[in-house]
């Protein structure tokens, strides 16, 4: 399973998105600083769900730090959050 | 001195202080670039911690606030968030309020044309 696929699969079970988008942008990163060749390096990440509500911005990252687990986060060397509402 | 000493007393002694990767004039990464370029820009008298420069930094700085990135903000001794969230809170105008509630000097204007430029 590739992360991006570990992302999806961790942010859909947890906070059940009416909206999720992951984009792996590692390709724009070549020869920066964490590129990792085949890239998953760096995402970016929107996510819309009712889970959200009522959370301060540092509430819902942490929220999503969590849900994603210590392990996939250390991989990511780059990780861009939006997370509505 | 501990690495979580070194940042109690960091974020003590700063009103403003912004662990980073690289300095204020030279960042290392784009997301510390971003956040240093805002306070830069809105004239915010900070300090800056280059986390690539103290390996027990860099690492004790993720365990202090429990966050796992870099880079990280700091106002008064309270974390207000890494780089999405300094780029939301500059847009909405809550960092404005922010630095305005906690007695921090910055140029008002600065602030809005970053606003008018990203509307």
């Amino acid at each position: 399973m590739t992360r991006a696929e570990k992302i999806v699969e961790r942010l859909e079970a947890a906070f059940a998105p009416s909206v999720l988008d992951v984009v792996d942008e590692s390709e724009a990163h070549r020869g920066h600083a964490g590129f990792q060749e085949g890239g998953e390096s760096h995402f970016r990440v929107m996510i819309e769900a009712e889970a959200f509500a009522g959370l301060s911005r540092i509430e819902k990252h942490r929220a999503v730090h969590g849900a994603l687990g210590r392990d996939l986060v250390a991989q990511i060397h780059a990780l861009a959050l939006t997370i509505r509402p | 001195m501990t690495a979580e000493e070194t940042i109690k007393q960091t974020i003590d002694a700063n009103d403003v202080v912004l662990f980073m990767k690289g300095n204020k004039m030279m960042p290392q990464c784009g997301f510390s670039s971003r956040v240093a370029g805002v306070l830069n820009y809105m004239g915010v008298d900070f300090a800056d911690v280059n986390v690539l420069a103290d390996d027990g930094i860099r690492q004790g700085i993720k365990d202090f606030s429990d966050w796992p990135t870099i880079p990280q903000l700091y106002v008064k001794g309270e974390f207000v968030g890494g780089c999405d969230i300094i780029t939301e809170m500059t847009l909405s105008g809550e960092l404005d309020q922010l630095f305005e509630a906690k007695g921090v000097s910055f140029d008002k204007d600065a602030a809005d044309k970053i606003r008018d430029a990203n509307a």
